[in-house]
Order: structure tokens, then C-alpha cells, then sequence
């Protein structure tokens, strides 16, 4: 296959715009974001501004039309400044769900709500996630009937990003593309995707105190009749289970990039550390135990990066019908896996060399960790990453 | 409303965060620098674009030089500029600084053909790379235009005159001239704007036309400066430390050594 390393130079043009953006802007106030537990609002007005939140969206609802691996871009500008992970959180999702939202929507949908995410007065989420079900789909509780052009939803999420900001702080507020039943006699077959607006009547919600990531809410939101116009359901009845799979094979993308993007600013971090700091005469960084750690997981974290483009790559490819989607998703869950995986040992590690020093509430590698442990379960836990790859390497006869 | 015509110049320098090595002949290694838009002229650049905002009328980017790079342009296009013009000449490095701003100044006369009377031509205080912080005056100079060097910020136009807010040795100094007027913009009073990813895209599609000075109809004099040779400035940390008790006598003590060691400053 031939294969080009290259971005094109409208990307790494656009790379500068958010690099310097980042720079000013939002490097200098990320312990901000963990002590207030929340963005500032000129970030997000900014980024609005920048046009960050309509990269992959349609030109023809106001979005810029970008492919997958532009927007990876800047997704490694945002992280690079931010190891909270808290905008890449709030860029990622909505990249990837805004993107699923407008590819099922219907024209109104588009008209109504994807021209406002475009600009960044909305922000979409998603809502999967139930008290009593998460890696177990098919085991959530929330159901739609119809009545007349409206459907009314009940049921509960639980764990989900961003209620908060979709409720309070974007100016036209946002919603999560929420899977419910609507016939739950036929089990993935049952399930319709719905945009459900946090503004809703019938919502009420609760906002954990999370352990990483704090700039960007986590919580449950209850549905008690939540009237929804038709409109609002993204793609048919019974496909949203399936819908839901191709959206997480976008937001698995992005994570691994965020992962190994995030993992390779660590490290750089302590490595500029670990040359400074001394033990026994000399610097940290000439101790071989400690070289060999860096080296091992620097070289980890440029193939996760790589497999992540990969992933990004494959999600292009299948915009233009060019690959199919059992291997998109086999490419989206490796590139997960492997990215989530090595960054978990590399930031341990890298807190390692920098001592008692790493064990603060400032720490940008001690950041990065608690932010990347959410990933162990964030758009599919790593269990269910290493059923899709077992699934599409050994055939579907040997999975139960 | 009025419209004004106004003309920012943007050099391209090295990139001040990797400046070029010296060659062993003392000659500047310029193979693998890259090249960038000297960074207080975007200063400038948001300076136009304010005016443009308050008072309608045309921006115009100008820039003269020998590289092809034309691509580092299009991040001034994509903050706002109307139009954009190249000079290329091979010889740029041979030319003084009393050289460029004549050629800068005959394509003013030219742009003027086409665009009718310039109002105002703004430039960054100086360039990161040469650090002469002349071409305002010497563009004056040559349009028989008056200047004003170190503005801070524009403040008003009114019947004709342009009010600005001008950085001097020891405070600001409120100026007002008649128009047409160079002014040269410092990094103080404003904030350049980051072009949004759209501007940024659209930019990319933008043509930029490269001119020749020999368009320009021009005599050229005699260089009047000559570059000897380049030499590598070694900057030091002195490190020093105020040891008092009482902090404002530690602060006045550190200004004083300041002021002895001839740094000016602004109160």
C-alpha cells in the first residue's frame, strides 16, 4: 500500500491556527480547569470563533467538511496544551457524535441543530450508558413510544460527559444522542437513536465529582416523559444500536490520538525534568534504568500515534465507500487498545522519574494519568476492544 | 463613512525561535532556516484591520524579498488583509535598508495608480532579524509623507488628521498628523487576532501576485550601508541576587543597577 507520513500543508496550517490559540489561551489555565471543575467561557467562545466545533461537519450546515485526519490535527494541538484531557473530552466527542448526528439526521435536524454545533453555540454528546448497563448494551432500561409526531422517552444514563456545558454554558445548549427502545422485544434491533436536548422538560440530572478530567461535567440524567419531535430521532427505528457502533468507532479514533498524542507531551515533560533534577551526582535522565523506561515508551507511544492515524485514516477511507465497516472498526478498536494501554504504563513510569514531585494536584503527567484512566471504559472498555479485535481476527463463530 | 486605503508591510525574517548559525567565513547560514512573517508586523496587520473595522475601506499587504515561499503570506490574508502583492528580486540581500524602503515605497506609488490615494501605510516597529526600526521614517522619506515611529495605538481619525498614541523613552506622547502618515506599530497596544480555521482554508485558495522591481521603473543609488560581518552575540545570566530586608529598598536598588547598565524603561 502506499503510504505518505506527510500532513498536507492546509493542515499544518491549520495546526499553527490552534497551536497558537492553545498556546496563549489555554495552556496557561489548565489547573483552572481542575480547580473550577469546568472550562472558562472565553475557551469555548474562542475555539467557537476558530470554527474548532465544525470541523467535520457539512459545508452545507456551516461546518468547514474536514476529514478525519484533519481533525486529528487539531485534536493534538488541543491536547498538547491541555493534559487535563478536559477540551480534548469536549472536542472529541462532539466531533465524532456531530458528525454521526448529521450523517443520520434528518434535513430538519440538520437545519436546526447541526448549523448551531457547527458554530459552537451547541454542544452534542452521547448517552448510552445506563446505572445497569454499559459494556452490556442490549441491557439499558430507556424506552421511546410514539405518540403522533412526538416520541416520549423515559429512563435513565448514567456516566455521561458534558451535561453540564449542553444544559448551562454553550448559548443555544446541547444535547446527547440517547439510545433507547423502542421495541424491546428484538433486543439491538429494538433500539432507536434520539437527539434529546439537556433543556428538555422532564430532564433532571446530577453531576459527579469525577477523579481526572474535571473541566468537562460527568453524570446521570433521568428522562420522565421527555417529549422529543420525530425529527430529533437520528437515523430509522431499530438502527440505532448499529449507529451507535459506527459513532464509537470515530470517538475510539480520536482517544487513541489523544492518548498517544498526550503520552508523547508526558513524557517530554519529565524528560526535561529528569535533565534538570539530580540523584547521586548526576542527572536522572544519564541513569540507564530510566533512559531504557523513556526510550520503551516513547517507541510505544509514536506506534500508538501512527495506529491512530491509522484509525482516522480508515474513517476517511470509509466516508469515500472505500473500506468496509467491520474493518474500521477492528482498525478503531487496535488503535483504542494499544493507545490507552501504553499511555496508562508510560505516564506511571514518567510520575516515577519525577519523583514526589509528580504527586501533586499540578503535575501535568499526574494529569494526564487520572484523565487517561477514564479510558479503561470511555466509549467501550478495553475488554470489549479486545472482543472486537478476537471477533474480526478469529471469525464471529468464536465469540459467545 | 469614509473608506481609507491602507497598506501593511510584512517582511519575512528567519524564524526568531531558530535563527540562522554563522558560517565559517563569519556569512549567515540561511540554507536551512525557515522562514516566517516577522512577528510585530502582525501588530501592524491588527492595526489595519481595526481601522478597516471603524472606518471601512481596502487593506493591502505588501512585502518584498528573494524566497518562493509565498505560503507564509496567507496567515496575514487569513486575519483579514483584502489583497496581497509579492516584490521578488533576486538581489534582496544585496539591498540596504535605505534600498528596500525605496522599492517599497515605488510600489506604494504604483499600488496608488489603481487603488487612488493611500492613506495610511503601517509597518511593525522593526524587523526580529536587522532590528533597524527605520522604514517608517525612511517610507515617509520617500513619499514626502510624515511618519511616527513606535505607535502604540491609533486612537482617532478625524477631518483629515490621525490621532495615535506613540511610545516614548520614558511614557506615551499624543501625537496628531495629517494624512496620508507611515506609522510604524509596536507590540504594546494591540493584539493580533488568530484567523479562524475557515479564514485559514479560504486563504489557501487566495492568489498572491509577485511583482518584479523591474516593474517598478526604478533608479537605483548606491548602497549606503554595507554589512561588514555578522557576529554571534553571547548573552549571559548575571544571576545576581538582592539580599534586604525590606522589599522596596531591594526593588529600587535592582532599578537603579538597571538604569546604570543603560536599560531605559517605561514608567
Amino acid at each position: 500500500m502506499p503510504w505518505d507520513f506527510e500532513f498536507t500543508k492546509e493542515q499544518e496550517d491549520l495546526r499553527m491556527v490552534i497551536r497558537e490559540f492553545a498556546e496563549k489561551h489555554i495552556a496557561p489555565r489548565i489547573i483552572e480547569f481542575e480547580e473550577k471543575r469546568m472550562i472558562p467561557n472565553e475557551i469555548i467562545e474562542g475555539l467557537a470563533k476558530l470554527d474548532v466545533f465544525g470541523v467535520v461537519l457539512p459545508e452545507k450546515y456551516g461546518g468547514l467538511g474536514l476529514d478525519p485526519i484533519t481533525a486529528g490535527v487539531i485534536l493534538e494541538e488541543i491536547v498538547r496544551a491541555d493534559l487535563t484531557f478536559s477540551l480534548a473530552v469536549a472536542y472529541l466527542v462532539h466531533t465524532s457524535w456531530g458528525y454521526i448526528a448529521s450523517k443520520y439526521g434528518s434535513e430538519k435536524f440538520n437545519e436546526e441543530i447541526i448549523t448551531k454545533a457547527a458554530k459552537g453555540r451547541l454542544w452534542i454528546g452521547i448517552a448510552t450508558t445506563e446505572p445497569q448497563a454499559g459494556s452490556d448494551v442490549a441491557g439499558i432500561k430507556s424506552e421511546a413510544r410514539k405518540e403522533g409526531s412526538y416520541y416520549i422517552l423515559n429512563g435513565e444514563k448514567a456516566y455521561i460527559s458534558g451535561i453540564r456545558e449542553a444544559r448551562e454554558q454553550f448559548p443555544d445548549g446541547g444535547g446527547h444522542l440517547t439510545l433507547v427502545y423502542t421495541d424491546k422485544t428484538k433486543k439491538h434491533r429494538g433500539m432507536t437513536f434520539f437527539y434529546v436536548p439537556m433543556r428538555s422538560p422532564g430532564i433532571t440530572y446530577r453531576l459527579e465529582k469525577e477523579f481526572g478530567r474535571k473541566g468537562w461535567s460527568f453524570g446521570s440524567f433521568a428522562m420522565e416523559n421527555v417529549k422529543i419531535p420525530e425529527e430529533y430521532r437520528i437515523g430509522e427505528e431499530g438502527r440505532g444500536f448499529y449507529i451507535a457502533m459506527e459513532g464509537f468507532d470515530h470517538a475510539r479514533a480520536y482517544i487513541a490520538l489523544a492518548n498517544a498524542v498526550g503520552t508523547k507531551r508526558a513524557l517530554e515533560i519529565a524528560a526535561e525534568y529528569i535533565k534538570q533534577r539530580t540523584a547521586f551526582g548526576q542527572p536522572i535522565a544519564k541513569f540507564e534504568g530510566v533512559q531504557f523506561q523513556l526510550a520503551q515508551h516513547w517507541a510505544e507511544a509514536e506506534a500508538a500515534y501512527n495506529l491512530a492515524y491509522k484509525a482516522l485514516w480508515a474513517l476517511k477511507k470509509e466516508m469515500e465507500g472505500k473500506i468496509n465497516r467491520f474493518e474500521v472498526t477492528k482498525i478503531c478498536a487496535t488503535a483504542k487498545y494499544f493507545a490507552v494501554t501504553t499511555a496508562k504504563k508510560a505516564l506511571d513510569d514518567a510520575m516515577r522519574w519525577m519523583g514526589a514531585y509528580a504527586y501533586t494536584e499540578e503535575n501535568p503527567v499526574a494529569l494526564a494519568l487520572k484523565a487517561v484512566k477514564s479510558y479503561d471504559w470511555a466509549e467501550g472498555a478495553l475488554e470489549i476492544m479486545l472482543l472486537i479485535i478476537a471477533r474480526e481476527v478469529l471469525g464471529r463463530e468464536f465469540i459467545r | 463613512m469614509m473608506s481609507l486605503n491602507i497598506i501593511v508591510l510584512v517582511k519575512s525574517v528567519p524564524d526568531p525561535k531558530t535563527p540562522p548559525t554563522l558560517k565559517v567565513d563569519g556569512s549567515l547560514d540561511l540554507k536551512n532556516v525557515k522562514i516566517v512573517v516577522n512577528p510585530i508586523d502582525k501588530y501592524a496587520v491588527e492595526a489595519a484591520l481595526q481601522l478597516k473595522e471603524r472606518y471601512g475601506g481596502k487593506i493591502i499587504g505588501l512585502s518584498l524579498g528573494d524566497h518562493d515561499n509565498i505560503d507564509i503570506f496567507r496567515e496575514i490574508i487569513a486575519m483579514g488583509v483584502d489583497s496581497f502583492i509579492y516584490i521578488k528580486d533576486p538581489d534582496y540581500q544585496r539591498f540596504d535598508t535605505l534600498q528596500k524602503s525605496y522599492v517599497l515605497s515605488r510600489a506604494i506609488k504604483k499600488i496608488e495608480k489603481d487603488l487612488g490615494r493611500v492613506d495610511i501605510v503601517l509597518c511593525g516597529v522593526e524587523s526580529s532579524d536587522t532590528n533597524m526600526g527605520v522604514l517608517a521614517s525612511q517610507i515617509g522619506e520617500w513619499l514626502e509623507i510624515p511618519s511616527i515611529s513606535y505607535v502604540d495605538k491609533i486612537l482617532e481619525i478625524k477631518n483629515g488628521s490621525i490621532i495615535v498614541k506613540k511610545i516614548i523613552e520614558d511614557g506615551f506622547i499624543t501625537l496628531r498628523s495629517r494624512m496620508p502618515v507611515v506609522l510604524s506599530i509596536a507590540d504594546t497596544g494591540y493584539e493580533p487576532r488568530i484567523p479562524s480555521l475557515r479564514d485559514t482554508i479560504m486563504a489557501r485558495r487566495r492568489e498572491i501576485p509577485i511583482w518584479k522591481t523591474s516593474d517598478l521603473s526604478l533608479e537605483f543609488r548606491e548602497t549606503v550601508l554595507k554589512t561588514v560581518r555578522f557576529k554571534q552575540i553571547e548573552s549571559k545570566r548575571l544571576g545576581k541576587i538582592f539580599r534586604d530586608e525590606d522589599v522596596d529598598k531591594m526593588i529600587d536598588r535592582f532599578f537603579e543597577e538597571l538604569k546604570r547598565d543603560g536599560v531605559s524603561l517605561l514608567r
